[in-house]
């Protein structure tokens, strides 16, 4: 946490090339992060290093072998896990612990099993007082299980679900606040591809709309460039940045056909390449 | 999504038929899945009962020792209903000793669980209370309550206290053990979640902690009801001068077989009643529980 300097700090490293005049909403300074491992009495480092700064209205795509410690860097963003070295700041204060401005959407769904799938979208109006009333609240609610498709099953309980529907639950709970920053934790991983394609076109044109910043893990190539502005692909444990690719490609991207486009077949070829030598190298290295 | 969906309906009339019948196979199996155990049971009970009175009635037992099931039954039923006692050898009827028994172990259990529930989650919930309190509750749960009967008869008497007290250190070790047990396994995702969308410390243990850990109290009360049924009985065997373990004792002495044999049914049937209890009620408040059980 030591480091927390006024305003913002100049960019550095692979934020270089980023136009200064865009307002930066998400600052990781050297940010390193690790585990004490209880059983074998030993630290283990999940990120190390990490420079990057998130712009406002951005939608910045994770993109890494299992493990590399995505899960633990919007851990660090949406403030569930302190840093170790350098520092995490939003909004130009550092992160203290979780905020409204900040939902998330789980790798593992985090759903109550003892609440209702409407309950379960309720229950960040339930802890924070976002000066909604009551109907809004309710208006807000209903619009966001239609947004995920889920209406009529206001009244399941997320046992009754299955492994899709519950992570479409957990991208209502995380959307139905409006947050300015929106955390995504592989939530497409559970969804079939048809439904997923979908998924993913509605959540473009709502983040085009809402302004909102996104950092988004993912384990697809193909959703990453389809969904990112900018795509940071991380090494293995522990995780680094390897690259930060830009994805210049037009909005909005589903209205054509992307996947035929030269410039994708090119980014997905490079970011193909990127993880193969991630992989082959791990596969050899002594982690 | 919608042309997908027209499709699926539009090709389903020709499977309606099929659907049908199928439903119908399958609405028959349901009955027999729902009502089947009830029915076996019956037939089942019914069985035991017969091949009880049959081997009774031919005398290959004493009937000192083993009472005809009619008997039994009628013994019971007297001593429910309130009609004359069949033996002059004890005082009241049975019916009163079964209310005596179970008004103490409710006493008993309500107590256990006032003092259980709230020790077990403070104990799960902070870190110093647990260090503190830990050994000796596992000292004395693993101690067999049993051995504490005499000290407390000697401490108390043969009193409605001294066995209040043996069915409340009976029944207060599980509940405590599994409140604790429940705060302790709460998942750590759930507590990141509700932490994420802006609980505070109180609303994580209202709100996440107090709801997961629920079941686990219930089948901690479960088995504290277990426990407490065998601590009243043996402390009312030990010494007093009602309830079913008196009358089991009572029994014994007269050799009223049937007597006792009764008392012992009733005994297997509070039991079943008092645990069947708490299942409805966990059925109520944890529902999804239900699946990771079947
Ligand atoms: N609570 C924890 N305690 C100890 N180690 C942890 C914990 N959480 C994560 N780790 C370790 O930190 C590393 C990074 O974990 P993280 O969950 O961030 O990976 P990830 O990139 O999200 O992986 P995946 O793609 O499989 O979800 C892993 O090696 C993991 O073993
Ligand atoms: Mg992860």
């Amino acid at each position: 946490m030591g480091v927390s300097a006024g305003g913002i700090a100049p960019l550095q490293g692979v934020d270089a090339g980023q136009s200064p005049a865009r307002e930066p909403v998400i600052v990781s300074k050297n940010l390193t992060i690790g585990y004490k491992l209880h059983r074998e009495r030993k630290l283990l480092t999940a990120l190390k290093d990490i420079n990057l700064t998130i712009y406002k209205g951005e939608f910045v795509c994770l993109l890494g072998p299992s493990g590399c410690g995505k899960t633990t860097f919007i851990n660090a963003i949406s403030g569930l896990v302190p840093p170790w070295e350098g520092s995490i700041e939003v909004d130009g204060r550092p992160v203290t612990g979780p905020g409204p401005d900040r939902g998330m959407v789980f790798q593992d769904y985090a759903l109550m099993p003892w609440r209702t799938v409407e309950s379960n979208v309720r229950m960040p109006f339930e802890f924070q007082d976002l000066k909604l009333s009551k109907a809004q609240i309710d208006e807000r609610v209903a619009r966001y299980l239609e947004l995920v498709e889920l209406t009529g099953f206001e009244k399941s309980f997320p046992y009754e679900l299955s492994g899709g529907m519950k992570q479409r639950v957990g991208i209502a709970r995380a959307l139905a606040t409006e947050p300015k920053i929106l955390l995504a934790d592989e939530p497409f991983a559970a969804i079939d591809a048809m439904t997923r394609e979908a998924m993913q076109s509605e959540l473009e044109r709502f983040v085009t709309k809402t302004r909102q910043t996104v950092v988004f893990i993912t384990h697809s190539i193909d959703e990453a460039i389809t969904l990112g502005d900018r795509i940071v692909v991380i090494s293995r444990r522990p995780g680094r940045i390897k690259e930060v690719i830009d994805v210049n490609l037009p909005r909005p991207r589903f209205d054509q056909e992307l996947k035929s486009l030269p410039e994708y077949a090119e980014i997905r070829e490079h970011i193909w390449r990127l993880v193969k030598d991630e992989a082959l190298s791990g596969a050899h290295g002594d982690d | 999504m919608a042309k997908i969906d027209s499709n699926a309906s539009g090709s389903k009339g020709a499977f309606d038929d099929a659907d049908r019948i199928r439903s119908m196979k399958f609405s028959l199996t349901d009955m027999l899945d729902r009502y089947g155990p009830v029915w076996v049971t019956v037939v089942n009970l019914t069985c035991f009962f017969i091949i009880w009175e049959l081997f009774a009635r031919s005398g290959a037992i004493n009937q000192i020792f083993l009472p005809t099931a009619s008997g039994m039954f009628g013994t019971m039923f007297e001593g429910l209903t309130n009609s004359a006692p069949p033996t002059a050898a004890y005082s009241g009827q049975i019916i009163d000793h079964l209310t005596y028994t179970l008004r103490n172990l409710s006493i008993g259990l309500v107590i256990a669980c006032v003092i259980g529930i709230p020790a077990g989650l403070l104990m799960g919930g902070n870190k110093y209370i647990e260090t503190i309190l830990g050994p000796y509750v596992w000292a004395l749960a693993s101690l067999p309550r049993i051995a504490l009967v005499p000290l407390f008869i000697l401490f108390m008497g043969f009193t409605v206290k001294m066995q209040i007290t043996i069915i409340v250190l009976s029944a207060v070790f599980p509940i405590i053990i599994n409140a604790w047990a429940g705060v302790k396994t709460t998942e750590k995702s759930l507590i990141a979640a509700a932490k994420v969308f802006g609980a505070k410390e109180r609303d994580i243990y209202l709100h996440v902690v107090f709801p997961y850990t629920l079941p686990f109290i219930i089948s901690g009360v479960q088995q504290g009801i277990g426990r407490g049924l065998i601590g009243v009985v043996i402390a009312e065997i030990f010494g007093g001068s009602m309830g079913l373990g008196f009358l089991i004792n009572r029994a014994a002495d007269t050799f009223n077989s049937e007597l006792m044999y009764a008392v012992l049914m009733l005994l297997v049937i509070v039991s079943l009643s008092l645990i069947k209890l708490t299942s409805t009620i966990e059925k109520r408040v944890a529902p999804w529980r239900q699946q990771l059980k079947m």
